[in-house]
């Protein structure tokens, strides 16, 4: 089948991904092996060849190499068409636990054959892929959408919230979400302002090693978010995910209170200025005494966001130019600011115009531990006179997403101000201890 | 026998995919408990010997020790791959007369036994098609990797395995031969070529441990069976024949089942506890007394089989124990060897009539105080049992002391390998592959040959210096001026001798400065070659100088007036042992001399002192008797 008038750099661009071939150069060796796709780092001339060892090699192909097609690419098994409507879902048995998807790694597997990532896509494949995921009752799974959560914006907070709401409306215990762990900590926040009185909990999971790891912590995660979710006994938005680099214990976090604090690590996600709601040790919910139960008040979704606001990290070169440039359009401003909440005093003056034509602004501490206080330094005073919003102990992220939720709730500033002040669902700490004792 | 042979080697080079020091280490700062689960390969399947681990559920408890850092845990990506050991593995490559690959990609390998945190051990094949002559015979090198050793084993309990992660990540170069060996004594011939070929390149971790060998092989019939880790090269042939002995016992096996029409075990597992309430001491009744459980199975045609043909011969019947251990449980009993272990006759008519057992026919019990526990074990052996009829189904064996092996794991296929995408493919440039190639270390052959001509050394003592990596270290010492002689002395004979006394870690290395040093004090005279060993011990574990290594060791100088005063002395003292026993009293009164100048005067000076002054004195009468 070899056809030498062919360039063989040319003819073996054109095969697709799965072919058998030899590849004879003119100095001896063939290399026998299946095509599969080179990394994204690979050069462009190499092509990778899969061998029967299992290794792959990055082989450069030359003008004078001696090509031959031995099998066209095996039918490999691809994902079951998602097809809820050729296969009725049965009416799930006894209490059951929704579980939403978003594309984040949790509920992701690598397709080696495109090197993409594939979300799950059915009850089937999550479970082939967590077995015993539906032990203790049924799990439906939801897939909402496939995006990693760098792209998460806000118009996909107000679609999972619908997606929460309506599977409390149609019986679910609970919801479990997997969710990306970059902007989890973002998503647990808004969805607690924006779904009030849920009747179950509301579960947000993520890993921080994919799947096609044995040693995900998904394995753990996932399972310990049904539980939490089956458990029933919780009544907010919270995220469950390892509470130290070992798999026997997971931390259940208040959705307000949480943030990714490590790129990589396993327990990665921590509650600030406050231990978590509780724990799942061997297999087993504990909930502390500051964990919500379910609301017997009706179920009540605030989904209407203004996204007109912006999140700031306040730095010493942050000049009132920049600033207001920042601002031009919105209608809130998040100030991460330094210690105890503070700017240049450079800004008292642009701040109290902007301020004065309703523009919200809030703040909060960079040190994300710890909370604000504009008493103790006369920069705190002034910004307070000028009208800016301390907002506690709330983490910066959990600030912009009740800045997006009270916008939406008002036109009016001074009724944005107070929502952002009260106490929705418990995000602010207030009584910070020491933690493990002095 | 058909055999091939995997060598890898650790690399003194820092870990493969982190900064971390190659370093083993006894300190342990903590623990960290994880699971693993096997995962899908790029083909969507389950490698059978990860399926395998990962049914057995185990859980998996890391050391962590000081070296460690987020890498070995798992809980970082991996750095880039370590460039300076894949100089060392392309070196190695050219040495083999391998050609490198022109893209170098890292797969991940699963292994889901616990022995990586990740669940994959990371490998990437770096050159292929190699060969190295071995009296001769020109025995293929397929392939050379480069990849990250696994953490070390320290302790098993039942359904918990412990790991040290101080080994976890170290680069190892594997070069794995074709099956071209011939003979045990070969397997044992090619370890040791290449072995010393990898040491040339002055780049490899010494000591034990540091070069580990599997040792693939099949006979007439048989089925590739692989020893894993070998770290005794002088037991090489012994695994080799060993093996050789069990793939022929399960021949035997095999043919004696199809004789007898065997089929298939039916597999029901049934409890037989009832039976056994008033066994004796033994497993059964402490696992009774635990309120567990004695399940059994049988096993139709295979009565006589499970025993032994003659004393240490291989026992099909440890097969199946072997299988049986792999998920936690101790062992188990086999009909025969039984009446044994607190069961007697009746008991093993009871339990054949329970399983309604023919004369041909055998069973197997485990008892265990978790019941669960007792069934899964009794699956893997009718899963062992039924694979009888194939003959050698293939296998990961682990080497034992004793020169035998036993069975770990299913052989992996390639569904366990997949590409490790948090590294980027490297790509080696032409000028340093040619620049690897123009620096290559002399080879073996060639430095024994080249020590023995320039410093007319014997050809023991040149391997030696090569087997032990001692020839650069000896050819330095030499070229500062030190006479070849007293430079192997303390090489060959010192150094060793100081490494083998049980004592304290060494607080320094017995760098090359330390030794000339010593090497300097001896030539001054200031202690003697005896008194190398304390001296030794006062530099490099106490921490001290030379000289005060010496006077503390009661090695003061020692003048040579002082020693001709002590010799009269001596002789005076003695002198009806002299004069009775004349020149044989000269090895009694060298004992006595040597008592108070050991390692202050060289005993050669001593005895030629001795002879000289006894001979004098002999030449003169004594007082009359």
């Amino acid at each position: 089948m070899s056809e030498p008038t062919v360039d063989p750099r040319k003819k073996i661009r054109e095969l697709p991904i799965g072919t058998e071939i030899e590849l004879t150069p003119p100095d001896g060796r063939t290399w026998h092996g299946i095509i599969v796709p080179a990394t994204e780092f690979s050069g462009s001339e190499i092509v990778v060849l899969k061998l029967a060892s299992g290794y792959n090699v990055g082989l450069e192909v030359t003008e004078k190499d001696v090509l031959t097609v031995i099998a066209k690419p095996k039918r490999t098994r691809t994902a079951r068409p998602a097809s809820p409507e050729s296969a009725p879902a049965a009416v799930p048995q006894g209490p059951w636990v929704a579980l939403l998807t978003t594309g984040g790694t949790i509920a992701s597997r690598v397709d080696y054959h495109t090197g993409g990532v594939k979300p799950v896509r059915d009850e089937k494949e999550i479970l082939s892929a967590f077995p015993a995921l539906d032990a203790g009752g049924p799990v439906r799974v939801l897939p909402v959408f496939e995006r990693f959560s760098e792209d998460i914006v806000p118009a996909d907070w107000v679609e999972l919230a619908g997606h929460v709401v309506e599977a409390f409306r149609q019986g679910a215990r609970g919801v479990v979400i997997a969710h990306g762990t970059d902007t989890l900590g973002f998503t647990a926040a808004a969805l607690s302002f924006m779904i009030r009185n849920p009747p179950g909990p509301i579960v947000l999971v993520g890993a921080q090693r994919s799947p096609d790891r044995p040693s995900s912590d998904g394995f753990t995660n996932l399972p310990a978010a049904i539980q939490v979710a089956r458990s029933g006994d919780l009544g907010e938005v919270v995220v469950v995910m390892h509470d130290g680099v070992s798999d026997d214990r997971l931390a259940i976090h208040r959705g307000t209170w949480v943030r990714k604090m490590h790129s990589s690590r396993r327990d990665a996600f921590e509650s600030r200025n406050a231990p978590p709601l509780g724990y799942v040790v061997g297999g087993r919910v504990q909930l502390g005494a500051e964990a919500r139960r379910p609301s017997s008040a009706p179920l009540r979704a605030e989904t209407h966001l203004d996204e007109r606001a912006v999140l700031v990290t306040y730095y010493p070169g942050l000049s009132p130019v920049r600033l207001r440039r920042l601002v031009r359009a919105e209608r809130g401003l998040v100030i991460a600011g330094t210690g105890l909440g503070h700017v240049s005093r450079a800004h008292l003056r642009g701040l109290k115009r902007l301020i004065e034509r309703g523009l919200v602004v809030g703040m909060t501490t960079q040190c994300l531990e710890g909370g604000t206080d504009p008493y103790v330094y006369a920069t705190g005073r002034d910004l307070l006179r000028a009208g800016v919003v301390y907002l506690d102990d709330l983490l910066p992220e959990t600030a912009y997403a009740k800045m997006l939720w009270a916008l939406g709730q008002s036109d009016d500033p001074a009724k944005v101000r107070t929502l952002l002040l009260e106490d929705q669902v418990g995000e602010f700490v207030t009584r910070r201890q020491l933690e493990g004792g002095p | 026998m058909k055999a091939g042979l995997e060598i890898h080697q650790q690399l003194a080079t820092h870990k493969l995919f982190c900064p971390c020091p190659s370093e083993l280490s006894e300190e342990v700062r903590g623990t960290v408990r994880r699971r693993l689960r096997a995962t899908e390969g790029e083909e969507h399947a389950l490698d059978p010997a990860a399926a395998f681990e990962s049914s057995l559920g185990l859980s998996f408890v890391y050391e962590v020790v000081p070296t460690s850092c987020l890498v070995d845990l798992d809980e970082e990506p991996p750095h880039a791959l370590n460039s300076e050991a894949l100089d060392v593995a392309l070196t190695v490559a050219f040495l083999l007369h391998a050609t490198p690959l022109d893209e170098i990609l890292v797969m991940r390998k699963l292994v889901v036994d616990g022995s990586n945190t990740a669940g994959f051990q990371r490998t990437a094949l770096v050159a292929v098609d190699g060969w190295v002559e071995v009296d001769g015979h020109r025995v293929s090198v397929e392939t050379i990797c480069l990849e990250e050793d696994a953490a070390r084993k320290v302790a098993e309990t039942g359904g918990e395995v412990r790991y040290r992660l101080d080994r976890l990540g170290i680069p190892l170069v594997e070069v794995a031969t074709g099956p071209d060996l011939r003979s045990p004594e070969e397997v044992q011939k090619v370890a040791q070529t290449i072995g010393a070929l990898l040491r040339s390149t002055r780049r490899v971790r010494r000591g034990i441990g540091t070069i580990r060998e599997d040792v693939n092989l099949s006979i007439e019939g048989g089925t590739r069976i692989e020893i894993k880790g070998v770290q005794e090269l002088r037991l090489l042939p012994t695994y080799a024949q060993q093996e050789i002995g069990r793939q022929e016992m399960l021949l035997h096996v095999k043919e004696e089942l199809h004789h007898r029409g065997a089929t298939h075990p039916p597999g029901s597992v049934i409890d037989v506890s009832d039976l056994l309430r008033d066994a004796g001491d033994g497993p059964v009744a402490s696992a009774l007394k635990r309120e567990g459980s004695v399940l059994a199975v049988a096993l139709p045609g295979f009565h006589g089989l499970l025993g032994s043909s003659g004393e240490g011969a291989p026992r099909f019947g440890r097969e199946l124990a072997d299988y049986a251990r792999t998920t936690g449980v101790r062992g188990l009993l086999h009909s025969d060897e039984l009446p044994a272990q607190g069961l007697d006759s009746s008991h093993v008519d009871k339990v054949r009539s329970r399983l309604s057992l023919g004369a041909k026919d055998a069973f197997v019990l485990v008892a265990h105080p978790d019941p669960a526990k007792a069934r899964t074990a009794l699956d893997q052996v009718l899963h062992r049992a039924a694979l009888a009829l194939t003959g050698v189904p293939p296998e990961t064996r682990d080497p034992l002391p004793d020169g035998t092996s036993r069975y770990s794991r299913p052989l992996p296929g390639r569904d366990r390998m997949y590409p490790e995408t948090d590294v980027p493919p490297v790509r080696p440039t032409q000028e340093h592959l040619t620049r690897l190639r123009e620096r290559l270390p002399e080879s073996p052959d060639t430095s024994r040959r080249r020590l023995r001509e320039q410093y007319s050394i014997e050809p023991d003592i040149a391997s030696w210096l090569l087997q032990e990596g001692e020839a650069d270290r000896f050819e330095a010492l030499v070229g500062r001026g030190h006479p070849v002689p007293l430079v192997l002395r303390l090489l060959t004979h010192d150094l060793p001798a100081f490494v083998a006394v049980p004592r304290a870690e060494p607080t320094a290395e017995p760098s090359e400065a330390v030794l000339d040093a010593i090497l300097n004090a001896l030539a001054e005279g200031r202690f003697a070659k005896e008194g190398v060993v304390p001296v030794l011990e006062g530099v490099l574990v106490l921490g001290r100088s030379v000289d005060e290594a010496a006077r503390s060791a009661g090695l003061s100088p020692f003048s040579r007036a002082e020693l001709e005063a002590l010799v009269e002395a001596v002789l005076d003292r003695n002198e009806p042992l002299w004069r009775s026993r004349r020149e044989a009293a000269l090895s009694p009164l060298m004992g006595d001399v040597m008592r108070e100048v050991r390692g202050r005067r060289d005993g050669k000076e001593v005895a030629e002192l001795l002879r000289v002054a006894l001979t004098r004195r002999l030449g003169t009468p004594g007082p009359p008797s």
